[in-house]
């Protein structure tokens, strides 16, 4: 009778042990495999640091017929899709959070949260269809007008195909516009009550707590959740590949076509064959790998100050 | 503990499905190969589906291909984890070097490529390779320029704004096409170059045949290039091409046929753009199968030797029956002998495939 409560006490502590290694097992191989990615993607791209150095970062020339790679024109073709994404999305998803937050009744606001949770859960290819045949006509329209208002060829001189950087800014707007939205009422869902009712007990009108109240309680986590979404952006590419045009040259308007890195990565890789080019591929990804980790970090010191406040 | 013990039944009796099935799989592939892997390119891919087919039909053994594109292609063949490669490009002497063994280019056939464009009326048009070239250049903007004008002469072409559409995605089509204007068009060569991936000067680029084909198709004024099955099936016109003996000819399977009518090595690795027939389409290509030489490699039994021989063989005389069902001009019996040579060629431990 008394040994067996140590027995059941030992299989709980064995159990315990178990499950904490394989907790742990999980654990360290998640980071371990990120480790392992970097250490990979590493290794693979060092003919194209050979051949090319840290002028790879700048250089605009990207010819695989004579072997010279330069990533500027995809660096430069994410950072303005992708921050040019978030400053047009950025309003709508604080409308939409606030609205559903504070306006709209259950009634509204249960079915508007679930619709926006299904556009977050399309597949990328879907709205890269759409993008492709009801946007960029729509900005092809709009650069033929363009064109005509400003009387400058040089401006539209890539021709008025829709296709190009404003193309692809719009259609990454709308593909984190759900992503933000929700990370944004999430937060605004969690300011105390008391803060608010205290605030509107003092007289102000919804409005003012709004402004006054809620929107500096959430700032930082709104900051983070628009971070995040920034980081979904620039890594966007199935969507990105069917409107943007995929020029690889510096772009030197809004209608150009351009690249972003991972577009230029999904529509070479398959068929590159030499190791220079190959490796220039890599160290593309290496790139974008380096700038979805700083935004990352980025959004969780951000995020985990919100907290603290 | 009682869960524990229904769970490790249900999975011992799993694991014991799965030995008894993989056994068998590989018992079977010991005594007659049963299937057959390769990888490659796009180009190929809907005639290989379907003489695949056929030849499952006919022999009982399935071949699986990947169209992963001829880059993967010859990387699974570089790999060894496939039967045979395909590309659209030949193996340049330096890529030939790589692989590490002697690697044979089966053609299996004659594909073009085509002009597509976009105009109000869908006019007949006619192009020559230096304007063409000029055109993908960006130095022919606009589609009543006079030297377009000049070579159609019946037509009363817009004043408007030519939008080049071109691949994004690295292809053999682009090896293709632009191989075609560095042999017309000495700027050409001298500023972009050939391969299945270029600098492109002006344009946009579409992912994929159906890409640029869906480009074109919405955009007024806008010319591509496209394979010839692509522009038939989606209905677009294509342009006559001037060829090297000065005459217009359209993209068809007795033109791609024409232009593999010319002297070829017996190595088969030859490009035949620009082709001197008078009849010929100057924008042809043959497509490759690729297979290494001696075929002991990774294991692989002579069975599975024989097996690949075989189809190649078929591939090469009665598989040729399917191809102008899809658009693919058939070999001209010049280079299928040849490439039965080649096949012929492979060996399985130094000697001769029996």
């Amino acid at each position: 009778m008394a040994a067996q409560p140590s027995r059941s006490d030992r299989r709980e502590l064995i159990r315990e042990r178990a499950f904490t290694a394989a907790g742990l097992t999980a654990a360290v191989a998640l980071v371990t495999t990120i480790v392992l990615f970097f250490v990979q993607l590493f290794i693979t791209s060092r003919a194209s640091r050979a051949a090319f150095g840290l002028p790879f970062l700048w250089r605009s020339e990207w010819n695989p017929v004579t072997e010279q790679f330069g990533a500027l024109p995809m660096v430069v073709g994410t950072l303005i899709t992708g921050f040019g994404a978030l400053l047009i999305s950025t309003p709508f998803a604080l409308g939409i959070a606030i609205f559903l937050a504070d306006y709209a009744g259950k009634k509204v606001a249960e079915p508007v949260k679930y619709l926006i949770g299904l556009l977050g859960g399309l597949p990328s290819v879907i709205f890269g269809l759409w993008g492709l045949f009801v946007l960029v006509p729509l900005v092809s329209k709009f650069e033929v007008w363009f064109g005509k208002l400003v009387g400058s060829e040089a401006l539209v001189a890539s021709g008025t195909t829709g296709v190009g950087l404003l193309a692809a800014i719009l259609l990454l707007a709308i593909m984190i516009l759900p992503f933000s939205a929700s990370l944004i009422l999430e937060s605004l869902l969690v300011v105390p009550t008391e803060l608010k009712e205290g605030a509107l007990a003092l007289g102000a009108t919804k409005w003012d707590t709004i402004q006054n109240v809620e929107l500096p309680y959430v700032r930082k986590s709104t900051v983070g959740a628009l971070v995040l979404s920034l980081g979904r952006a620039l890594g966007e590419t199935m969507a990105v590949t069917m409107v943007i045009g995929n020029g690889m040259r510096l772009p030197h308007s809004l209608f150009d076509p351009a690249n972003t890195l991972a577009s230029a990565i999904a529509n070479q890789f398959l068929e590159a064959t030499s190791p220079v080019y190959i490796a220039s591929l890599i160290q593309l990804a290496l790139i974008l790998f380096v700038i979805a980790i700083i935004i990352n970090i980025v959004a969780r010191v951000i995020l985990r100050q919100g907290v603290q406040q | 503990m009682k869960m524990f013990g229904r769970l490790s039944v249900v999975l011992a009796t799993l694991l014991v499905i799965a030995l008894v099935v993989s056994g068998c799989s590989s018992q079977g592939g010991s005594t007659t190969v049963k299937e057959l892997a390769g990888a490659g390119a796009t180009f190929p891919y809907p005639l290989y589906s379907r003489m695949f087919d056929t030849y499952d039909g006919v022999t009982g053994v399935r071949v699986n291909y990947n169209s992963i594109g001829s880059g993967g292609g010859i990387k699974a063949l570089t790999d060894k984890t496939v039967d045979f490669g395909a590309s659209d490009a030949f193996l340049n002497d330096q890529e030939a070097t790589a692989m590490g063994a002697t690697v044979l280019h089966i053609p299996t056939c004659v594909g073009a490529v085509v002009l597509s464009y976009n105009l109000d009326g869908n006019p007949a048009l006619r192009l020559d390779g230096a304007v063409t070239a000029d055109i993908f250049l960006g130095k022919v903007t606009k589609w009543n320029d006079p030297r377009v004008a000049a070579l159609n002469p019946g037509l009363s072409l817009p004043d408007l704004a030519i939008t080049v559409v071109h691949r994004s995605d690295g292809s053999g089509t682009t090896s293709i096409f632009t191989s075609y204007l560095a042999a017309v068009s000495p700027s050409w060569k001298s500023t972009i170059g050939a391969g299945k991936s270029v600098s492109w000067p002006t344009g946009v680029g579409g992912k994929g045949n159906d890409g640029v084909a869906g480009m074109i198709s919405q955009t007024k004024g806008s010319i591509g290039y496209v394979e010839l099955v692509y522009a038939e099936q989606s209905k677009m016109p294509f342009a006559s091409l001037k060829n090297a003996s000065g005459t217009f000819v359209t993209s068809s399977l007795a033109s791609s046929a024409a232009a593999a009518a010319v002297s070829l090595p017996d190595d088969l690795r030859i490009v035949i753009v620009n082709s001197p027939g008078a009849d010929a389409y100057p924008i042809s290509a043959f497509t490759w199968i690729l297979v290494y030489k001696e075929q002991n490699y990774a294991g692989r039994t002579l069975e599975r030797a024989q097996a690949l021989k075989e189809l190649l063989t078929w591939m090469l005389t009665d598989g040729q029956a399917i191809n102008e069902g899809l658009s693919y001009a058939k070999l001209p019996a010049p280079a299928v002998t040849k490439a039965l040579a080649l096949v012929n060629f492979m060996t399985y431990g130094g000697t001769a495939i029996p």
